[in-house]
């Protein structure tokens, strides 16, 4: 059984099928990417994965358990972390904040009022450990809004990283990034699945080529193809295209 | 059978009183088993009419449509979709209406389509989609379902498509819809010749 698991999951809005039978495999320690055109189902299925809709019909499965159906905030307790397309950050709070309000150990005290959390010591490092994670700890104490927008995208994924996850989620990370910040962004994933089980919703396909263990091709809500990236290239069509080209 | 497409007619009119006919489409056809089939035909010449009325999304004039036996028409409109589906383009197509309540019609009996009608895929030789669309065609023939290939070719590359990946197909025009059994018998047709001009040409000179 894979690390997380999704078998014959169906969804529908109203009268229209937006997932049709979607088997999914993540391993823990890998790379997964999720690709594919415009409209073909990739968000709907990013949030199905993480619980934000419940699917119609279908079971998932992560480390044996069943978490079909939990609520957002079960599953995220249970080490399931995403990132959001539209980016998420408390703009006038110093870059290491927005890390610090993210972790477990916050929410815990946030109770505690007589406490100055953001004096916390053990918080403050904790954060900063995640920070230089993400190769920020340089600008810990910026504000958010100084940020370029290749950084920004690096601290949302710290933000995700703060839940202390066993298996993260990123939504179409390099959006909006030129290709110096996407080489960056690239590289950060890269370190990141040292410590972390990763599956990345991707457009991009050179940019999931070169980051992805194993890659599912959705389109028409359905998994069309899916493979290692060297897979995937052997087929002819793909070897005539931009892809094919792909070292 | 599979597919049964039994003296379908569909004619559109103008005019609430005179009803004066301003397109008309006939088919009657038969598909035995799972295959791929292709369909061509020029802009306007009813090609996404017949897949509508495939999928029930559109009612006959007269005539019938049985897809593994069951009459789309007599199906739930909120189960149709498990018959036969309509992709156009990337997004899936449904707009059922029904005079009878779901009620008083027949179920399904299928979770999944049987037969799935891919109206003209973007298909693009630049980022490799092709190949996994082709893949996927291939893998829903192989789990026992009919798909419908239709494209509009004016790239030399959709003539490729059509001959690598389909073993029958369906020529549009003008409202009347012929079938043939392979490539070669299909571009033999004049009328064929002359839709597909000089696409032909530059693959004969190849």
């Amino acid at each position: 059984m894979a690390f997380f698991e999704a078998r014959n999951i169906h969804k529908r809005f109203g009268s229209s099928v937006v997932l049709e039978k979607i088997d999914l495999d993540f391993e823990q320690g890998q790379i997964s990417g999720i690709m594919g055109p415009n409209g073909a189902g990739k968000t709907t299925c990013f949030n199905v994965l993480t619980g934000r809709y419940a699917p119609n019909r279908g079971t998932m499965t992560f480390e044996g358990r069943d978490i079909t159906g939990l609520s957002p905030q079960r599953i995220a307790r249970m080490g399931i972390s995403r990132s959001f397309q539209i980016m998420n950050l408390f703009d006038d709070s110093a870059v290491i904040e927005n890390i610090m309000i993210a972790l477990p150990e916050f929410r815990d005290m946030r109770s505690n009022m007589i406490r100055p959390v953001f004096r916390d010591k053990m918080l403050e490092a904790e954060a900063m450990e995640i920070l230089s994670q993400v190769g920020l700890q340089d600008v810990a104490w910026e504000p958010s809004k100084s940020l370029s927008y290749g950084q920004r995208r690096a601290l949302e994924i710290g933000v995700a990283l703060a839940a202390k996850p066993r298996i993260v989620f990123l939504d179409e990370p390099t959006q909006g990034l030129g290709a110096e910040a996407t080489r960056q962004l690239s590289t950060l994933i890269k370190q990141l699945r040292e410590r972390y089980t990763i599956v990345l919703i991707e457009h991009d396909m050179r940019f999931l080529f070169e980051l992805a263990d194993k890659i599912s091709v959705i389109h028409w809500g359905q998994v069309i193809a899916e493979g290692t990236p060297s897979e995937l290239q052997s087929n002819s069509w793909v070897q005539r295209s931009a892809l094919g080209e792909i070292a | 059978m599979m597919l049964e497409v039994k003296n379908l007619e569909k004619t559109y009119t103008k005019g609430a009183l005179s009803r004066t006919p301003t397109f008309s489409l006939s088919a009657d056809f038969k598909i035995e088993g799972p295959g791929i089939v292709g369909m061509m035909g020029p802009n306007g010449s009813g090609k996404t009419t017949l897949f509508e009325l495939i999928t029930g999304s559109n009612n006959p004039t007269s005539g019938r449509v049985l897809v593994q036996g069951k009459d789309i028409h007599k199906v739930r409109t909120d189960q149709r979709d498990r018959l036969a589906i309509h992709y156009h383009q990337s997004y899936q197509v449904r707009h059922f209406r029904s005079l009878k309540p779901n009620v008083m019609l027949d179920d399904a009996g299928s979770d999944y389509p049987m037969v799935h009608l891919f109206d003209e895929p973007q298909f693009n030789t630049q980022d490799g989609y092709i190949g996994f669309m082709l893949d996927f065609f291939r893998k829903l023939r192989a789990e026992g379902r009919l798909v419908f290939l239709c494209v509009h070719p004016n790239e030399q590359f959709h003539l490729e498509i059509l001959k690598e990946i389909c073993e029958r197909f369906i020529f549009v025009q003008t409202g009347t819809v012929t079938t043939h059994d392979s490539y070669d018998g299909l571009i033999q047709k004049e009328e064929v010749r002359t839709y597909l001009g000089k696409l032909l040409l530059e693959e004969e000179t190849v």
